[in-house]
């Protein structure tokens, strides 16, 4: 888990209740691909988004981020795009599920005094997250350490390659 | 200190056999799966990146074509010939257009039971916990791995404990109780919980309206909503061919995060108004608001007893002019004893229409229906946001099925229980 505990980057900040089926899926788009949502995933919500967004930035949000939204593909997106973690204040319970097994790092904090642009720092390992100009901290309880070990593996299906006997620990 | 029903189900079923604990990570086997149409793809991919050979416990899953029934282009139609080929490879069982919908034909074909834990690719899977189960909605790369391993990992859920106290009245329904909740807890208000619902208000209610109460939690954001298992539990499961039901209760001294009471003996109609769940009024506020399309049917309220109200209430009548009824059973057994007891020839006499059993109106993906620019839909589906029905310039409004049907009759919304048929009861 060591290697990708820590996470930096700066942060694209949105709201509340966030569709992930909407916003970063082809639900309503039949016949576009991952790659293809990826160019336009979340623009509705923040024009400026592609243009401002470097690999590795993390995606901050308010309450449900993921919301009614149980497509994995939409994960897919967000890893395409480069996200490095996601902060919200919490989740779609699918979502949530879906993140960890396609081995987008998450953690549940309150977001309010994160903005746009912040330089972010997560510590997955100990729940610390950071934004050091502001002197922003919050102190969350970690993942359970069960679920740090799939999202260090990469996700369910190749932690289950290293692990076929399922033993979490 | 005690545990609840999803602790000992979930604990049931890890190596150690001992009950787990609330906010535990545990691996736990898997009774039984559901993939349907709308999750196929992903889920064959995610077996493809998985890269193993067999899939021994394929054998216990259901591969259900509900959502694109029948297929409405070539990339949905092409999805059923991989899920034909799927089954017969992996030696799944499918079920193919026409069959109904998942979450119905999963109990009414013996995959669920009670004590069991159920997973199925789709957020209303929590339907099966009417049946005294463990069942909650995961994703393609969940379901691979399942049928690779017959395992899956699972954080135990907190439990609320929800009292419904006393029968519903006649013309008030399961739906009009996860209406109330979702108008006072909010959408998604029952976050990442299991639910148990107990009381008067739920060992009065028949089967068919305790499959709604489980299915329609998933609105709340609920994991589970599981329901103790009685006389008439049993006996639906062991006429439907069920594994010997196990049913599991909750200890006196189980920890809930919560509890909450409800009076269910007194509560009226509900509605959730345009594109927001959990909008909720009572019916009796609502009935100047005219309506266009009347629709019954889906995972949430298409079953039996919702085809049996809207018989009740149009039989012999003619619904009002300019209002489109569409009705869809929820599976092909269902259909057939509607069509044997003549409820189909009523609602079709009065003006209404039925589609072969499948998904049928629920969501807009599939083309089935499209609300004209302005107009308003009313129907006993689950969810209600702006566009669902493929078109943002028209409205829809949730109800029970009761309602929509007396809704069709008069044109605008209506309280059931003030119309001939409307306080129909199952018994």
């Amino acid at each position: 888990m060591s290697s990708n505990a820590k996470i930096k980057g700066n942060a694209h900040k949105f709201g509340d209740n966030i569709n992930t089926d909407v916003h970063c899926s082809n639900k309503y788009t039949p016949g576009l691909d991952v790659d293809d949502v990826s160019k336009i995933a979340l623009s509705k919500l923040d024009e400026k988004f592609h243009d401002s967004f470097k690999m590795g930035d993390v995606l901050v949000a308010g309450e449900n981020f993921g919301i009614n939204s149980s497509r994995e593909f939409a994960v897919h997106v967000l890893k395409k795009i480069g996200i490095s973690a996601i902060v919200a204040k919490s989740y779609g319970r699918q979502f949530f599920r879906n993140a960890i097994n396609n081995g987008m790092p998450l953690i549940e904090c309150d977001t309010d005094g994160i903005d746009s642009s912040d330089a972010i720092e997560i510590d997955l390992e100990t729940g610390k997250v950071s934004v050091a100009d502001k002197n922003f901290e919050r102190d969350t309880p970690p993942l359970p350490k069960e679920v740090q070990a799939i999202l260090g593996a990469g996700g369910l299906i190749p932690f289950l390659k290293e692990h076929p006997d399922w033993k979490l620990n | 200190m005690g545990h609840t029903i999803a602790e000992k189900i979930l604990g049931s079923h890890t190596d150690a056999g001992t009950p787990a604990k609330a906010g535990e990570v545990v691996v736990a086997k898997v009774d039984s799966t559901m993939i349907h149409d709308a999750r196929a793809d992903g889920a064959f991919s995610a077996v493809e990146r998985l890269g193993v050979d067999s899939l021994p416990f394929a054998k216990n899953t259901a591969l259900v074509i509900d959502h694109f029934s029948p297929p409405p282009n070539a990339e949905a139609a092409n999805t059923h010939v991989a899920m034909r080929a799927f089954a017969e490879k992996h030696g799944a069982r499918l079920f193919d257009v026409g069959s109904g919908i998942c979450h119905q034909l999963m109990p009414e074909n013996g995959y669920v039971t009670c004590g069991a834990m159920v997973c199925g690719t789709d957020t209303h899977s929590t339907t099966y916990g009417a049946f005294n189960a463990f069942a909650t909605g995961v994703e393609g790369t969940d379901l691979s791995v399942i049928m690779a391993t017959g395992k899956n990992w699972f954080r135990v859920p907190e439990t609320i404990k929800v009292m419904l106290n006393g029968a519903l009245q006649p013309g008030v329904w399961a739906k009009d109780v996860t209406l109330y909740m979702l108008g006072k807890f909010g959408a998604e208000g029952l976050n990442y919980k299991a639910i148990e619902y107990k009381g008067s208000g739920v060992s009065s209610m028949e089967i068919d309206d305790r499959m709604t109460l489980s299915n329609h939690a998933a609105e709340l954001g609920a994991k589970a909503a599981i329901l103790e298992a009685d006389d008439k539990t049993t006996s639906w499961l062991k006429a439907h061919g069920a594994a010997a039901p196990n049913p599991v209760t909750a200890d006196e001294d189980a920890n809930y995060f919560n509890s909450i009471e409800i009076d269910t003996a007194n509560l009226t109609p509900q509605i959730a108004r345009k594109h927001l769940i959990d909008d909720v009024v009572p019916v009796p506020d609502m009935t100047k608001q005219k309506i266009n399309v009347a629709l019954v049917g889906t995972c949430t309220n298409g079953r039996f007893d919702d085809v049996r109200q809207v018989a009740e209430i149009v039989r012999g009548k003619k619904i009002a002019q300019g209002v489109r009824l569409v009705v869809t059973p929820a599976s092909r057994d269902i259909y057939l004893r509607a069509e044997k007891e003549g409820l189909i020839r009523d609602i079709v006499e009065a003006g209404g229409s039925v589609d072969s059993a499948g998904c049928g109106t629920c969501v807009g993906i599939t083309n089935k229906l499209i609300a004209g620019d302005g107009e308003t839909v009313i129907t006993s589906a689950n969810r209600n946001f702006q566009g669902r029905l493929g078109n943002y310039e028209s409205d829809i409004m949730v109800s029970s099925s009761a309602t929509v049907a007396a809704s069709a009759l008069t044109g605008h919304v209506t309280d059931p229980r003030e119309i001939e048929g409307g306080q129909w009861r199952a018994a």
